[in-house]
């Protein structure tokens, strides 16, 4: 538990990169035209994505990314 | 002054005509009609050639509510059969092997053993998403799935904030999972010949963690960068799985040994997605970096392009690139009379491994029904490219590394109650 | 001039409506929204500023960023346009067609020799010749969603742009409520319909030689759209007359005799600005014109 509060902190400090906070002048309102478009997600069909974790899980030592948790399964 | 156009009237009427055919077209942004209650349903059919076929047919609804709140219950039904290797390595001659469960398999001389199986899996999946004041959004789930001899329960909970006028988006979450391993025959002592088992069940616990932040770049692009940690602890070995042991004096293996694994594993993982609205198409990357304390490292390279047609028709091209490094345990065979590793396995999903993937999705709709339906085909094509030593005998004339092509078809329905 | 909406609306209630207020376009813009809902009555003026907000930043010659600066900077190469832009053109194709040249969107460049600001200052033959020679519809191509303009041409859209913007705030706004809404920006107006217990909009015009003070007509309108040429502020004198700042594409120079104020109700926005530019383009004929077509109308 200790390590990954530690790794998670490291994970954070990473992450607070220049190119993501910095510069915070925001996308102003009405420069969202494109954003409000639906397909405009990161996951926008969220059961083809998990069809595909469940595969990919299952034929390969990889695991993760997006979520957290799900099932597991004695895939072989 | 008379105008062209003629009588005022008409003249009007023109402008009228141009005013509204300019005004008729769609805005670009539209407040989006809430339904109550979305049915998504997905068939899966994926076939690996001569190996592991699955059918899984998912159903999945969602209801939303007029104060933000949505709820999401899953149920899906795995249906496994076919041959998945072994673990053993291919010899001179045919060999028939009997499987935990009593299947027969003979496989021909030079080919990579397998063994036969069959399974059937349900799986019942929720979760419930509410807004927290007006920046904050809070996501509990739960999961509940059981096999032949696999148990799963898990329960998750993610916040997400919102900040810099909803330009940037930081999301934190963990998640456990008390999971139960009773393979069909009893447990094998690990590294031994499996003839001795101990009965009962095997726990494996596995937290995790994530840590995300996503950022709107442009008006036309989504950034996103996602930390996350896994802890497993327990039982993780693969009962069913073998090592081939081999002599120097023999040509052919002469014994078997049961795979062992450690009792802990820590998985990291940094991705990194990005989506990027064209004229009108979108595309989607991402990077994903793996590593983890078995010393397996991996790289994932995944992009779609997505291209709508009218109605809410669309195309979809995909391509998914991975490479594995192999554990720091594997090892296509172990040598009789040297002093055995404390852990070992022969499963290529654990050795040095590429996988590719090219893929379409079509979406339409048939006649006026507002119901969509997807249809997905992908061929995917996994090979392992380790090096066996050579001490493996003849074994290591074979090749250790065949390519595995499979077709991967989804069928998917989703409509609005 | 360019504040987001978010932080820059005001919302006010005024007897028994809403009335949120915000600057876009270089104009104070005010939405009226005849309901109890104070919540919904903000995210309506939030919309409808973001509108406002999305038109001006995509088509205002004053960005360097949007499809205006691409066009006005293409240097003589095609640039294809996305479909509002399309549909805009198409509309200032119709309007240039309809008035016989009259309305113009490439006549913009002669702001750089003509300065209305109450002086004496008129250019030269030459300069307005010269000047000439990058205007004209005509030299224009257009067709297929692309427009190519000759090296030295700009659009100018501010002529249809805000009664436009008016139209589709209203639009976005009606689809969003049963309440009755208007949607004024500058004196650009569009107002959705009849107000509770069947009551009407009372809109006031203002004397363009006294503005701020008293209005000089009152009308009420239901579901119409209102627009008004014409600038008292900005003119320029010459030979003791005053210069309105309409210029007429073909011969370079403001239009003569052109009414100080034109106001015009039609059924939408764009129509209604259309048409009193259209009308102030005749110079003197404007009443006639305007008479003509059948609309409610008022000249100063």
């Amino acid at each position: 538990m200790k390590t990954s509060a530690k790794w998670l902190l490291r994970a954070a400090a990473v992450l607070a990169l220049p190119g993501m906070f910095a510069g915070c002048a925001s996308v102003k309102p009405w420069d969202r035209d494109l954003l409000a478009d639906k397909r405009m997600q990161f996951n926008p069909c969220p059961m083809l994505h998990a069809i595909d974790e469940h595969i990919y899980f299952s034929k390969e030592a990889s695991t993760g990314g997006q979520g957290v948790g799900g099932g597991g399964c004695g895939c072989n | 002054m008379q105008l062209e156009g003629g009588t005022g009237s008409s003249l009007r009427e023109r402008l009228n005509k141009a005013a509204l055919a300019l005004l008729l077209v769609p805005a670009a942004a539209a407040a989006a009609d809430l339904p109550a209650t979305q049915i998504d349903t997905t068939t899966l059919y994926y076939g690996e050639q001569d190996r592991v076929q699955v059918v899984e047919p998912v159903v999945r609804a969602t209801r939303l509510f007029g104060d933000g709140q949505i709820l999401s219950v899953q149920l899906a039904v795995d249906l496994i059969t076919g041959a998945s290797p072994s673990g053993a390595l291919p010899t001179g001659v045919p060999q028939t092997i009997t499987s935990p469960s009593g299947k027969v398999s003979s496989t021909p001389a030079g080919a990579i053993p397998t063994t036969k199986f069959q399974d059937h899996r349900g799986g019942l999946d929720a979760d419930w998403q509410t807004p927290i004041g007006k920046y904050f959004n809070s996501t509990l789930g739960m999961h509940a799935s059981r096999e032949k001899d696999y148990q799963s329960l898990g329960v998750t909970a993610k916040v997400s904030a919102e900040m810099f006028q909803r330009s940037l988006t930081v999301t934190a979450g963990g998640g456990y999972n008390w999971d139960s391993v009773f393979p069909v025959g009893g447990t094998p002592i690990g590294l031994s010949d499996g003839t001795e088992v101990t009965n009962g069940k095997n726990s494996k616990k596995v937290e995790s963690f994530l840590f995300g932040v996503s950022r709107v770049m442009s008006r036309r692009w989504l950034l996103g960068l996602d930390a996350s940690r896994t802890l497993e602890r327990g039982y993780l070995t693969e009962p069913y799985k073998v090592i081939s042991l081999v002599s120097f004096r023999s040509d052919s293996p002469i014994g078997q040994l049961t795979d062992n694994r450690p009792a802990s594993r820590a998985r990291s993982s940094l991705l990194a997605s990005s989506v990027y609205h064209l004229d009108q198409d979108i595309l989607y990357s991402s990077y994903r970096y793996y590593k983890d304390s078995w010393g397996i490292r991996s790289n994932t390279v995944d992009a779609s392009y997505r291209h709508d047609l009218d109605d809410g028709w669309y195309l979809e091209p995909h391509a998914r690139y991975y490479h594995q490094t192999a554990a720091d345990f594997f090892t296509f065979g172990i040598v009789a009379g040297l002093a055995p590793p404390e852990y070992a396995t022969s499963d290529y999903r654990l050795g040095q491994l590429t996988t590719m993937t090219l893929g379409l999705t079509f979406a339409f709709h048939v006649e006026d029904s507002p119901a969509l339906w997807t249809v997905r085909a992908d061929y995917i094509r996994q090979a392992g490219s380790g090096t066996a030593p050579e001490n493996l005998g003849s074994a290591s004339t074979f090749d250790l590394n065949p390519a595995i092509n499979t077709i991967s078809l989804v069928v998917g329905y989703s409509f609005n109650m | 001039m360019d504040r987001p909406a978010e932080q820059g609306s005001i919302l006010t209630r005024i007897e028994d409506y809403f009335a949120g207020r915000f600057v876009a376009m270089a104009s104070p813009c005010t939405v009226l929204i005849d309901g109890d809902d104070g919540e919904e009555a903000a995210a309506l003026v939030e919309i409808a500023a973001c509108e406002a907000l999305r038109i001006e930043h995509k088509f205002s010659r004053y960005r360097s960023d949007n499809i205006v600066h691409e066009i006005n900077h293409a240097a003589g190469r095609p640039v294809t346009v996305d479909d509002e832009t399309a549909h805009l053109l198409d509309y200032a194709n119709t309007c240039w067609e309809i008035s016989e040249g009259l309305f113009d969107i490439t006549s913009g460049v002669l702001r750089r020799i003509w300065k209305f600001d109450g002086g004496h200052k008129v250019p030269g033959k030459q300069a307005v010749e010269e000047c000439l020679r990058h205007v004209g519809w005509s030299r224009v191509t257009w067709q297929d969603k692309t427009l190519t303009l000759p090296a030295g041409m700009e659009i100018d859209l501010g002529g249809i742009g805000k009664e436009y913007a008016v139209d589709r705030a209203a639009a976005l706004l009606a689809a969003r409520t049963k309440s009755s809404c208007v949607v004024n920006f500058g004196g650009d107006i569009y107002a959705g319909g009849l107000r509770r217990n069947g009551r009407t909009w009372s809109v006031g015009i203002d004397d363009p030689g006294r503005t701020g003070k008293a209005a000089l007509y009152r009308l009420d309108i239901a579901r119409a759209g209102l627009a008004t040429s014409g600038d008292a502020r900005r003119f320029v004198r010459w030979r003791g007359k005053r210069l309105g700042h309409i210029l007429n594409p073909k011969t370079g120079w403001p239009v003569l005799g052109a009414p100080s104020s034109v106001t015009v109700v039609a059924n939408t926005c764009l129509e209604a600005g259309t048409l009193s530019t259209l009308a102030s383009l005749q110079g003197p004929e404007a009443r006639t014109f305007l008479e003509q077509q059948n609309v409610q109308f008022w000249i100063v």
